[in-house]
């Protein structure tokens, strides 16, 4: 049931790209504002580059769930969804696998970005950078899709998302920009690992607990 | 359309040889504490078609909300063939199409894939054949890979009851089904309920044109100010509250 939502929104989204154009220009401009703004030293962007590559990742990550969960919101299809006879955290991993793989083209295509605008050399460590973006993105999409759930009845949706949602990532966002830092130094203190394990204990715990209460969300 | 609509066959006998499809006790329900629903206690007999009367604000929407477990209640009970709608919900949806004021639809996607999507969600066995039957038999067989997005009010409608043909529910909960359509859509939803009543389905609908219903249901309950005013007919019947005994309060006056 759940690849059947996430297959869902997968056609929606590659017949009206609400989500990825909109969140691949945002993150485009967010990483050539940082840019200008740092100015062309290259050393200095180059050691900007980890925290403006998930400075970018989660604000247009936040945009992404947001879209995806918009969804839902054509003719009360959320009604109708939570209608069918099917286990809430079923359509809680629907709704986070599409948000997921969005987030995972979104990563990617970033993280391609950074390296070229930032002169950064990726391919050296291209293995943990891929890593830490998949586990950025699996925490990303765990946790936004349960605060667009919340929100995603609000009039003021767009404002309140990201206040609930940046708080929750900020753990998040401290260990993938440390990771990406590591792995583009070459981890010469051995902290990598440390910082990954701390990613995937943050996946561990949102996506348990996404799953847990995400039904709640469903009910009136 | 084809002479016969396709209905997942349910009956077990005449509706008042079965255990009721429906039983609530003092059911309420308040929105900012308000009561929108306030005690409502009924029998429907299963396989019956009966109909829910009342002005606007009576609480035939609300009522229709809660055995669909939309909406929860904030007092009372209610079993769909004996299950609790607050204490088992997921296996009262398996029993249960609801069709809102709104479709659920996704206007990016095809009339199809809105049906396969819903086919999948149901578990429908064969679902390609009988999504392709559930469109022929709304009419919208020739609009089939058209996005919904391009689809009338009336069109959506139709559709919509094309998704509760997917499915083997024992109740269907119409609100307001002949809203929005031409006569044609209007025929279609008379057809659709002859096609339940002869499968067994219990029906429960809500209209403001009982004119319209008068071949096509058992009975009916009127609702006023979100209590049972009257019932009239066959298939349906208002039940004691439990709250009707000297020393307790009224349910209506619990929840005013």
């Amino acid at each position: 049931m759940a690849l059947a939502i996430a297959r869902k929104d997968a056609l929606a989204e590659l017949r009206g790209r609400h989500a990825t154009v909109s969140t691949l220009f945002f993150a485009a401009i967010v990483l050539l504002l940082f840019g200008f703004a740092l100015g062309p030293d290259s050393a200095r962007l180059a050691a900007a580059a980890p925290g403006l590559l998930w400075l970018a990742i989660v604000f247009a990550g936040i945009l992404a769930v947001s879209r995806l969960h918009l969804l839902e919101t054509d003719d009360e299809a959320l009604e109708q969804l939570a209608l069918y006879p099917v286990a809430r955290r079923a359509i809680y991993a629907g709704k986070a696998l599409g948000g997921l793989a969005v987030m995972l083209v979104l990563g990617l295509l970033v993280l391609g970005a950074v390296g070229v605008l930032f002169a950064v050399d990726i391919g050296g460590a291209l293995l943990p950078l891929l890593l830490t973006v998949i586990l950025g993105a699996i925490g990303i999409a765990a946790v936004g899709t349960f605060y667009a759930g919340v929100t995603v009845r609000l009039r003021a949706r767009e404002v309140m998302l990201p206040l609930l949602m940046l708080p929750v990532l900020a753990p998040l966002l401290l260990g993938a920009v440390k990771a990406t830092t590591a792995a583009l130094t070459g981890d010469p203190f051995g902290e990598l690992a440390s910082w990954l394990q701390l990613l995937v204990a943050f996946d561990v715990i949102m996506v348990a607990a996404g799953a847990a209460t995400y039904g709640y969300l469903l009910e009136d | 359309m084809p002479q016969t609509i396709y209905v997942s066959p349910r009956s077990l006998g005449a509706f008042d040889e079965r255990p009721p499809a429906v039983v609530t006790a003092d059911l309420a329900r308040l929105f900012a504490g308000s009561p929108a629903l306030a005690g409502v206690s009924l029998r429907v007999d299963a396989g019956a078609t009966v109909a829910l009367l009342g002005p606007n604000g009576a609480g035939k929407t609300t009522l229709l909300r809660l055995l669909a477990t939309v909406i929860r209640p904030s007092y009372g009970t209610a079993r769909v063939d004996g299950l609790d709608i607050g204490r088992e919900p997921e296996l009262v949806r398996a029993r249960v199409a609801y069709l809102s004021h709104a479709t659920g639809l996704y206007d990016d996607l095809t009339a199809r894939e809105n049906l396969a999507f819903a086919a999948e969600m149901l578990a429908t066995p064969d679902a390609r054949h009988r999504v392709t039957r559930a469109l022929e038999d709304v009419g919208l067989a020739g609009r089939a890979d058209d996005r919904v997005r391009g689809f009338s009010a009336g069109m959506r409608r139709r559709l919509a009851l094309g998704r509760i043909l997917l499915g083997s529910a024992s109740l269907v909960l119409l609100d307001e089904p002949y809203a929005a359509l031409d006569a044609d859509g209007m025929a279609l939803v008379d057809q659709l309920l002859t096609a339940w009543r002869d499968a067994g389905v219990t029906v429960l609908l809500t209209s403001h044109a009982p004119e319209r219903l008068a071949v096509t249901i058992d009975g009916s309950v009127v609702l006023d100010r979100g209590v049972v005013a009257e019932t009239r007919g066959n298939g349906v019947a208002e039940l004691p509250s439990a709250l009707d005994v000297p020393s307790a309060t009224p349910a209506r006056q619990v929840v005013s």
